[in-house]
């Protein structure tokens, strides 16, 4: 009989989402290779919350999820470079950062926690704000802001913005009510969230992106283990096909998000390159400080990010 | 039997004392963080977390406490229609069921508690609480909840011991 | 075995775990880890403690014993009776004030409360005995109460609605607001309902009415002006752009013990530990079922069984208003037995879905699901609302409480059909104020 594998993740299934496409095409072509193995998708946070399934993963409790690195820097610190102000800057970037130096440091420790990298995957996001259009650190001072993640917030805050968290589902009223100026997310969520109705300028991803995310697709190294040569070589033959649709549609998620918004008469911008370096002035005395004075080998990180073509 | 009774009630007690002071507090802490947020306009780093945590903490410290109270809602039917023998049977199943429920959840939650402790976690946001706090009430609250059903299966066993079962 | 048998299995194992009297929560967690090492090997037992832990874990969530605070402050003070005699001073003239009175009182106190014996209590403990005293018949004093009690949980704040939101991803102030349209109609329909069960009882008002100066009705006044600013306040706060409702919430609960100990001048720490008391019971109650529905629901869903069945709903290719019905008699039937957070927490994440593929608002939904555990709250076997005033009358029996409130049951069949036909009742005051979708 075929084994079966849990794959999971948070995104709502069967609606479109580029990261349930991508599990679906490693179920699809998992099953399709004919090595007796069979994947069971649970998309939409049904199986594990969000964030509890790096632990199920390490445990071997859930064998295959599309899941934002960061979610797991709690436990290894070293994982916030992969939600980092200006680390990546844009989707071509982002594609060369996934053979640098800085991502076989960041896979090491995923393996070290027995979790495997099956595909790899850079989400972009923006800004958006009721008040003005977020250029330069000087745009959001003063406005009440929702960030993802403790790095974004540290430069935030440094650049003058007040910081509420609130979840993802309460962004729409809160801004709504007047409770949140200014928010970033991903492009995704920026749609799926319908904050377009909302905000009046919004900052797209383009050449000066500050936010990109990693999220990946893993596999439990136990699953791993467990699977024959063969199986193996379906499995990455799958995430590697995954990993190409992923790159193919990344830029059409941004494009969507500025159709959607620009239709909604919502004015877009981008950052310029002096927006960009500005900001990364910002984060190198906030968030890249913090991450060099608290997590080991930090600053070696962020060194080999930058480094990257 | 009686003083087990006795000591483990006290310190359910005390815990629960304990969790009433955490709930006031968190209801200090959002209070402050709104002042700060919009009235300072500043940011708040910890207090959102530590709200959460200090409601979870009162609900795992409380128990013991809320189950001496029999607050733990139950659907008794059946037992309260039924006399004598069979409702004691009733009861045992349940209390025993219910014992094992908490002594997994115990354990489990010293398991997490113990790697979060061993392995440095932290939470995941800007204040880096180290996980252990937040996960202490678990092994503490429900393990407690655990010797307190004991004592509620004693009473059980021996009504003279006091009350009426949980 | 298919995971249609392996449902049934999980379910009947529950209920006979009910049956036995044990607590909800626990019955919950003892089920899904049986299920667990059944399916998966005594390794699953691994992750218990994270999953129950991660179902508490929300910022939204700590609005629960914040709402409950709020009440059990207010009701610990005589601002109940107040609120009730203030108002009868007002509406003396009208046939049956003082029952109108009281269901008012319900229903303005409901909006200081997240939860619904907090309210039936809070009114029930002088209003009950008040209207006994001036000849109402008892099953209409005490199932008046009962019934408007259940407001509670859907005019806003709504302990229910706060779980709705995190279990089904919705906007916590949007279903609040939601809900509080549908509120004042149930409030309407109640009224109505007594004054005609009054008259059928062949009670005479007339001859019971009291009069009131002008003076008396004002002085009546300053004493419930305070909670009044209190629900404006809250109201502000959470629609007008000062803070989120788990903040609203914490803000609430101060104002609340700090107005009830200046106003009532209860000083004494006794009065007050009892405040928490009786909070902390309440909300560890609701949070360790919150917990081990999270457990519940990872195992249903590992076994595969919540998605088969919402496919095997979703199959069924019935007419939405079929669905609708269908839904509702599950929901009525689960609600005669179990309170209202452990039917939210583990029927809405499978419901939710289906009702949005039919086409329905999930806000309109929250609101149909929030009627249905209030008409759980007052039917027998479990009721709740019924054991808090059997505990503050006991000198009317159960049966006369039952009689007296089950035709509110009809009352609340009538509110959903309404809300059915015109919908807009419930999302009109969301689109008003915050805008479409969201
Ligand atoms: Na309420
Ligand atoms: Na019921």
């Amino acid at each position: 009989a075929d084994k079966t594998l849990k794959a999971s993740h948070q995104w709502p299934g069967g609606k479109g989402d580029v990261r349930d496409e991508m599990v679906q095409i490693i179920a699809r072509e998992i099953g399709n290779a004919g090595v007796g193995l069979e994947v069971q998708v649970y998309p939409g946070a049904s199986l594990f919350k969000p964030r509890d399934q790096w632990g199920a993963l390490s445990k071997g409790q859930l064998d295959i999820a599309a899941f934002p690195l960061d979610y797991a820097s709690g436990r290894v610190p070293q994982f916030s470079a992969t939600l980092m102000p200006g680390l990546v800057r844009n989707h071509d970037r982002a594609k060369r950062m996934n053979d640098s130096d800085f991502m076989a440091d960041i896979k090491a420790l995923i393996e070290e926690n027995d979790v495997v990298v099956v595909s790899d995957a850079w989400l972009a996001g923006a800004f958006a704000s009721k008040q003005n259009c977020i250029t330069d650190p000087e745009s959001i001072k003063g406005q009440v802001t929702r960030a993802a993640g403790p790095a974004f917030e540290q430069m935030l805050a440094d650049a003058g913005a007040s910081i509420a968290s609130m979840p993802s589902s309460e962004i729409y009223s809160a801004m709504q009510t007047g409770v949140l100026d200014a928010t970033n997310t991903s492009s995704g969520s920026f749609v799926s969230y319908r904050l377009y109705e909302q905000v009046k300028c919004l900052t797209a991803p383009g050449a000066n992106a500050l936010w990109f995310m990693y999220e990946p697709i893993l596999m439990s190294k136990k699953t791993w283990d467990g699977l024959t040569k063969e199986q193996q070589d379906a499995v990455m033959a799958a995430g590697q096909k995954a990993e190409d649709y992923f790159f193919e549609e990344a830029k059409k998620i941004d494009q969507k998000m500025i159709d959607t918004f620009k239709e909604n008469g919502v004015e877009v911008v981008e950052m310029s390159g002096d927006d960009y370096n500005a900001w990364l002035e910002v984060a190198k005395k906030s968030s890249y400080a913090n991450f060099e004075k608290d997590v080991p080998g930090g600053k070696e990180l962020i060194e080999k990010a930058l480094a990257v073509e | 039997m009686q003083t087990y009774i006795r000591v483990v009630s006290a310190v359910s007690r005390a815990f629960g004392i304990f969790s009433m002071l955490l709930l006031a507090a968190a209801v200090l802490v959002v209070s402050q963080m709104i002042f700060v947020r919009y009235v300072l306009n500043g940011s708040t780093i910890w207090q959102t977390e530590f709200v959460i945590y200090a409601v979870i903490a009162a609900t795992l410290l409380g128990s013991p406490a809320v189950l001496i109270d029999r607050g733990h809602v139950g659907v008794d039917l059946l037992p309260e229609a039924m006399h004598g023998r069979g409702r004691l049977v009733l009861q045992i199943i349940a209390g025993v069921a219910s014992l094992a429920f908490c002594a997994v959840l115990a354990w489990s939650g010293w398991v997490y508690f113990h790697e979060a402790l061993t392995r440095g976690w932290k939470t995941a946001t800007v204040w880096a609480l180290p996980l252990w706090i937040p996960l202490l009430p678990m092994p503490v609250g429900i393990g407690l909840l655990c010797l307190q059903y004991v004592a509620e299966l004693m009473k059980l066993a021996n009504p003279r011991l006091g009350g009426r079962p949980a | 075995m298919t995971t249609l048998t392996m449902g049934l299995l999980v379910l009947g194992a529950l209920l006979g775990l009910l049956a036995t009297g044990m607590p909800i929560a626990f019955a919950l967690g003892f089920v899904s880890i049986g299920a667990l090492v059944l399916t998966d090997g005594f390794g699953a037992l691994d992750i218990v403690g994270e999953t129950f832990f991660g179902g508490l874990d929300s910022f939204a969530l700590v609005s629960i014993p914040m709402f409950i605070l709020m009440g059990s402050a207010v009701a610990s003070s005589p601002a109940g009776k107040d609120l009730y005699i203030a108002l009868d001073r007002w509406l003396n003239r009208v046939p049956g004030g003082l029952v109108l009175s009281n269901i008012g009182a319900c229903s303005i106190f409901a909006a200081l409360s997240g939860s619904s014996p907090a309210t039936c209590a809070a009114i029930g403990k002088m209003g009950i005995p008040e209207m006994v005293d001036r000849g109402y018949p008892k099953s209409i004093a005490a199932g008046s109460i009962a019934a408007g009690g259940t407001l509670g949980i859907l005019i806003p704040p709504s302990v229910t609605m706060i779980v709705y939101g995190i279990a089904t991803e919705t906007s916590i102030g949007r279903l609040f607001i939601a809900g509080l349209l549908p509120g004042l109609l149930l409030t309407v329909l109640f009224m109505i309902w007594t004054l005609i069960s009054c008259r059928l009882a062949g009670y005479s008002f007339e001859q019971m009415a009291q009069r009131f100066t002008f003076k008396e009705r004002f002085q009546a006044l300053p004493r419930v002006l305070p909670f009044l600013l209190i629900i404006a306040g809250i109201l502000y706060v959470l629609y007008g752009g000062v803070a989120t409702p788990s903040e609203a919430a914490g803000a609430g609960a101060l104002f609340c013990i700090v107005l009830v100990i200046v106003i009532y001048r209860i000083f004494r720490p006794g009065p007050l530990i009892e405040v928490f008391r009786s909070s902390l019971r309440e909300s560890v109650m609701i949070m360790m079922i919150i917990g081990a529905s999270e457990l519940f629901a990872f195992t249903l869903s590992s076994m595969f069984i919540t998605q088969s069945i919402a496919g095997w709903i979703g199959d069924l290719d019935v007419n939405r208003w079929v669905l609708m019905a269908l839904i509702n008699v599950f929901l009525l039937f689960a609600g005669f037995f179990l309170p209202p957070v452990a039917v939210i927490l583990m029927t809405a994440p499978i419901l939710l879905p289906i009702i949005t593929q039919a086409g329905f608002d999930p806000y309109w939904f929250a609101v149909i699901l929030t009627i249905n555990m209030e008409i759980g709250l007052i039917t027998p076997p479990v009721g709740l609302n019924l054991y808090v005033i059997n505990g503050i009358a006991p000198d009317i029996p159960l049966q006369t409480i039952l009689r007296g409130s089950l035709p509110y049951v009809l009352c609340m069949v009538v509110g959903i059909v309404i809300l059915c036909i015109f919908p807009e009742i419930v999302t009109w005051l969301p689109t008003a104020l915050m805008g479409p979708g969201g």
